[in-house]
């Protein structure tokens, strides 16, 4: 597999939430804005990207392989949590508003299925630089995934879009045009399984609908 | 060498090289981690006092009471009011909610903030802006909770017991 196909099948083809759909439970909770969505990809880039590099640098090392492979998973663990920790000890510190308002699910970070999954599918039998790329793709395309979520679901339940602090996108007029209030159960715990299976159901049938097009054209 | 014990000692290896690694990050973040929460704490307490008003001093607390901070009226030892910070365990096992409450000297709430918490999104983190109903710190008769948010209603019902326990005895002299 060159490169380029390494890179975006993170994004499309493998793409951890909405193909693979691993790591649903804080992807699904921490939507109720485009900001947390940010900050989660942030901090889901970091520990992705690095714990690949960092399983991808012992399992190829033909010392340390056969030595690690018994334990490879507390390896795994431990790597991962480390990372994570970094994560939020840095948040806590210079991003207090968002770390407060990601709660528990940066700590979660660390049993997310899509870091151990890459880690032990991927990282521990792939040379260094593939897997960074692994870990780059699939951390962008899981960003993008939780980002178009979000992206719904806020608009939807408080009519707004918040970008960063107070870069927010004020789109309630369109609910004003409607006559309508925005809809509130989009950012309760309901209106994430709504919306999740709803992007699903639009991407799965734009796919379905592709792929007949190219068998057709075949 | 048995090889599962070398693999044990290679664990045990990464996890000091961890361990040390978290170190020097928490050298750095700690300051500006303590700063943050003294800023929101003293945020909270300017909404509760105006702080020119008095002579602010810091006692250090016991068991789940953090640091006492004493407002005395100005030039005396006379105590007007005293802002507890409290912690009970919510729903989060790695923080526990951390309450501001201010009592003056008749026993009554003046205010009280939750400044830190690390309760789930949604319903457990909208608890902390709830009205809990509490006007006289010995009496929680009235005490407000949100039902369906038992773990976290139960952390602050605590905080409010705890520093109930101990505010006439402070007023009393026991400070």
């Amino acid at each position: 597999m060159d490169q380029k196909a390494n890179f975006l099948k993170g994004l499309f083809k493998e793409n951890p939430l909405f193909v693979a759909l691993l790591g649903l439970c804080p992807s699904l909770a921490v939507t109720t804005s485009l900001e947390n969505a940010i900050g989660m990809t942030m901090g889901v880039f970091f520990v992705l990207v690095l714990s690949n590099l960092i399983i991808s640098l012992i399992m190829s090392n033909k010392f340390l392989s056969p030595l690690v492979k018994p334990v490879r998973i507390p390896v795994y663990i431990v790597v991962i949590a480390t990372l994570v920790t970094i994560v939020e000890m840095v948040m806590n510190a210079f991003l207090i508003d968002l770390y407060l308002s990601l709660g528990v699910f940066i700590p979660l970070i660390v049993v997310n299925c899509i870091i151990l999954g890459r880690a032990e599918a991927f990282a521990s039998e792939n040379k260094p630089i593939d897997s960074l790329i692994d870990g780059i793709g699939m951390a962008i395309g899981y960003g993008l995934a939780i980002m178009i979520i979000s992206i719904f679901r806020e608009f939807l339940g408080k009519g707004t879009i918040t970008i960063w602090q107070s870069l927010q996108i004020d789109l309630v007029f369109i609910f004003d045009f409607l006559k309508i209030e925005p809809i509130a159960m989009f950012v309760q715990p309901v209106g994430a399984f709504l919306s999740f299976g709803l992007i699903l159901a639009i991407i799965t049938a734009i796919v379905n609908n592709v792929s007949q097009t190219n068998k057709k054209g075949a | 060498m048995n090889k599962g014990l070398v693999s044990g000692l290679v664990l045990l290896i990464l996890g000091l090289i961890c361990g040390l690694l978290l170190a020097v990050v928490n050298h750095f973040t700690a300051p500006k981690i303590l700063e943050e929460e003294n800023k929101i704490k003293f945020a909270a307490l300017a909404e509760f006092y105006n702080l020119d008003n008095y002579d602010l001093s810091e006692v250090e607390g016991s068991g789940a009471i953090g640091v006492i901070y004493v407002l005395k009226e100005k030039g005396t030892d006379n105590i007007l009011s005293l802002v507890y910070t409290v912690s009970a365990t919510g729903y989060s096992d790695s923080q526990d909610v951390v309450m501001l409450i201010a009592v003056n000297n008749d026993l009554s709430v003046e205010g009280y903030k939750v400044v830190a918490h690390k309760e789930s999104s949604g319903f457990g983190a909208d608890i902390v802006e709830n009205d809990f109903k509490v006007t006289m710190i010995t009496d929680l008769s009235e005490f407000d909770s949100v039902s369906d948010v038992t773990v976290t209603s139960n952390a602050i019902y605590e905080c409010f017991n705890q520093v109930g326990l101990r505010a006439a005895v402070d007023f009393g002299g026991g400070l």
